[in-house]
This record gives structure tokens, sequence and C-alpha cells, in this order.
């Protein structure tokens, strides 16, 4: 029995910002091509409000996972919380969460950075930290806040949103694991030095050494591991930093796009990096019927990915209604000017 | 505005999980937590969370000059709330409503935000604002 198999998603739960920006609008400040929202097949990005960061969106992520996963907060061991836009450079974000959710003290808690893969690695690693029994509970948060240089093509798609899953024994899960495997080189496709307000990045390197080869090497990965084939899996869920990458990996893949397109969220949020391909995963399971199986392979730049397989058992049906679901969030929605962006997003320089 | 560090961590748990008091002899609930029942004098009180709580819009006050630390949330939206269930008034900012959207007797949720902060380098303080119930 592999690790995977004695593990399972308790509780999922997402967090979208209400205010959302026109991609048009950045096109038309910076002097885009006005066809380069469609081309990114994105048409609105979501910006956390000025009293918003990734941690008080993460916090909203994991309480929806606490309701549904329905368990004693003080039972969790673990508090992972994955991200590339930490409010404080050093100073946990993860106990601040694990404060306000009531899992403080007798907790593991720390904050993960791999690009938009942190909050993944960090599930591999939950899933053998509960199978070991080190751990009864553990949940990982997958939060940004995702920052762009003005004026730079990543400025259409880096948006804000969270996603949390509580991992725990699989005879409690709303959808097991069976199997996963990752996929790690240094791959310099995107970078943020220390102190640089913006990332940069290797402009069409982040597609085809980057996204494209450590998605499919994940994948093919699992399937060796497992002997699952792209017929068996009724959704796939991939890193979707735009809206037309997964739906290529796919096609490279052998998976046609009906199986992508329930879990693709970016073309109406944005890149909501370590939220972005479990926001699509949250919202499957939001939908999902017992017995259905989800591939998911997240992607962080630098450069990594995993696979899970993950079935979805009875439990989800209970469990769905519980809080609130990714198109509620996704509903919730009203359009701010560029100006109101730049300032949410700290872009204007102020003395204060 | 510098917030000293003792009495911010100190109430840290009430400001994130909206810890109450809520007297056994009165029934009254009360926000902050108090050891003593600020409406009949009874020391026999007991803690309660009001952070699952939804509670109603009573009114509100919209500040056009804010002091240090929140001159970013201008213009900064206060309002009290009562909670549903423990009818608890509670002072809070508002947040995810825009002016125009105001109304007394509007459904609210707590969400934790950061309330303010201490310029670019100091501490950040995080609380419970209250925001429009998404879904009833």
């Amino acid at each position: 029995m592999l690790p995977e198999e004695k593990t399972g998603i308790l509780g999922w739960g997402s967090y979208i910002p209400r205010w959302r920006i026109d991609l048009k609008e950045i096109a038309d400040l910076w002097g885009f091509n006005p066809e380069q929202p469609e081309e990114l097949a994105v048409l609105e990005k979501s910006v956390a409000g000025v009293d918003e960061d990734a941690v008080t969106m993460g916090w909203e992520a994991a309480l929806n996972a606490l309701k549904r996963a329905g368990i004693n907060p003080g039972e969790i061991g673990a508090v992972w919380f994955g991200t590339e836009s930490k409010p404080y450079a050093v100073k946990p974000s993860a106990t601040i969460i694990a404060e306000a959710l009531g899992i403080t003290p007798k907790t593991m808690a720390s904050d993960w950075e791999f690009a938009c893969r942190a909050a993944s690695e960090a599930i591999r690693v939950a899933i053998g930290a509960v199978a070991s029994g080190l751990v009864k509970y553990a949940l990982v948060i997958g939060s940004d806040t995702a920052q762009a240089n003005p004026g730079d093509v990543l400025e259409f798609t880096a948006s804000s949103a969270a996603t949390a899953l509580i991992i725990g024994p699989r005879d409690e899960a709303a959808a097991f694991f069976e199997a996963s495997a990752s996929f790690v080189t240094d791959t310099p496709d995107f970078w943020r030095r220390d102190h640089s307000r913006y990332p940069l990045h290797g402009e069409a390197f982040t597609g085809e050494p980057a996204y494209f080869k450590h998605i499919v090497g994940a994948v093919k990965l699992l399937f060796e591991k497992t002997g699952l084939k792209p017929e068996d899996f009724d959704y796939a869920v991939f890193h979707q930093p735009n809206g037309t990458f997964p739906i290529r990996v796919a096609r490279m893949l052998g998976i046609p796009r009906e199986k992508v397109l329930p879990g693709l969220v970016t073309p109406y949020i944005g890149n909501s990096y370590n939220s972005s391909a479990l926001i699509g995963l949250s919202k499957i399971l939001d939908e999902a019927k017992p017995g259905q199986r989800i591939l998911l392979a997240p992607f962080g730049s630098g450069a990594g990915a995993d696979a899970y397989s993950i079935v979805v058992t009875e439990r989800v049906l209970e469990r769905q209604s519980k809080a609130l679901k990714v198109e509620d969030y996704l509903k919730r929605k009203h359009l701010i000017s560029y100006a109101k962006y730049a300032k949410n997003r700290r872009l204007i320089n102020r003395i204060v | 505005m510098k917030i000293s560090i003792p009495p911010s961590w100190r109430n840290r748990v009430a400001r994130y999980r909206l810890t109450a008091t809520k007297c056994r002899d009165c029934g009254r609930t009360l926000y902050p937590p108090s050891e003593v029942c600020r409406v009949c004098g009874s020391r026999n009180v007991e803690e309660v969370e009001l952070i699952n709580e939804k509670a109603k819009l009573v009114t509100w006050t919209i500040i056009y000059s804010a002091m240090d630390g929140f001159e970013d949330r201008k213009p900064v939206i206060l309002g009290v709330v009562e909670t549903v269930e423990s009818k608890a008034r509670i002072l809070a900012p508002l947040t995810d409503i825009l002016p125009e959207e105001l109304k007394a007797g509007l459904l609210m949720e707590p969400v934790l935000r950061r309330i303010s902060e201490e310029g670019e380098v100091g501490l950040i303080h995080y609380g419970v604002a209250y925001r429009p119930l998404i879904k009833p």
C-alpha cells in the first residue's frame, strides 16, 4: 500500500476577493495589443482589497475547509502555508492563521516557498506526515496576492486568491489520494531577488522548458507508478498561469479539453499562484460525484511540478454545501479602475 | 500609529475570534470581553466566540479624515453591528462594501482583515471586520 492511499482530503475551501479589473484597462494603459487578454484567454483578474493579504485570504479559505471537514481545530498537527507574497519577510504567516482558527499551540506551523508550487510540496509532505501517524490532520494553504511589475505582461494575470485543504485519514475523507509524484529541476524561468518588489521572468522560456516539461514529467511519472491512463480520469486540473497553457498541456498528455474546463478558473480571476491549480481542484470538489477520479498537477517556477491521483468518496456530497463554493466567490464581483487596483496593490509610492 | 506590542499580543485571540463575555445572570453578551458584566455588574460570566455568528448592520459612519496608519483605507467605514443570536453589539470596520451599499439591517459576517499597520516596516495588526453576507 502506498502512503498516499492511507490519506485523503477531509475538507477543502477557497477564497476570491470581491474586486476585479478588466484586463482591457491594463492593455489600454500600457499600450499592449488590445487582443492580448483574449490571446491569454483571461478576461478579468481578482484584486485583493486594501485590507487583504495572503494571510487574510488564507484564513478564509482555511475556515471554509474546516467547516467542510467538521473536525476539532485543536487536532490539527501541522499548518503549512504556501505563498510567494508573505506579508512579513521574517515572521510566519502560518502562526497567525493557526492562532485565528484555534489550532495553536500543539501544532507545527511554517511558511513554504517554491514559487507557485510551495503549497503542493506541502500537500505531499502532509500526506507523509498523516500516513506515518506523525500528525492526525494537516492544514495546507496556498494563498497569494501575486505581484507583477506594472506594464509587464505578467500584470495581466497576477491575481489574488487562496485555497486550503485539510488532509487526514482516508476513512474520514471526502476524496482520497491514490498516488503522487514530483518532477523538479533547476530551471530559471521566473524569479524575484531579495528586496526586489516584483518578479522577473524569461518570457517564452516560462513555457516549454519550464511549465510543459515539468508538468508532463510529473504526470508521466504518476502514470508509470499507477498504470493509470488519461481515460481513467474524469477531471484534470493543471497549474493555470493563463487560460491556454492548461488546455495545451492536456493535449500533450492526451487529455481532452472537456476534462480540463470544469476546473479552469483563471479566465475569470487570473493566476492566483499558489492557489492556481488548487482552486481548480476546489471547484471540482464543489461539484464532483462519488467515484470520480481527478488528476491534479500544480507547477512552480524554478522549477517543479507534482501530479496526484485523487478519488472522490461518498462523503463529498454532505460536505459540498457546508461552506461557500468557488462559484459563490466567482459570482461576487465588482469591477474597479486601474487606479483603484494600483492603490489596493500598493503600486503607487507614497510617504506615510 | 505605533501600538505597544504586549497589549496588542494579549488581545489577539479576542480580536481574531471575536471572543466576548456572556453574563450567566442577565444573559447579555458583551464585546470586548470583560471579567465583570458591564450591564448588571455580575462576575458570573463565561467566554463565548462570535466569529461564526452573522450580524445585522445597526449604524455606521464614513470617515474622510482618517488618523495615521489608516490613510490608504479612506474613506474608512466604521459600523455597529448586532449579532443575530447573541445580540452583542460590536463596533468594527466594514469592508468589501461601497458607501452607496450601506443599509440598516443588512446581514453581515465577520472576516479577518488587516486593521492597521505600522508603516512599511512595523507590525501588521489583524482583526475582524464585517462584510455583507455572501450567501444567506
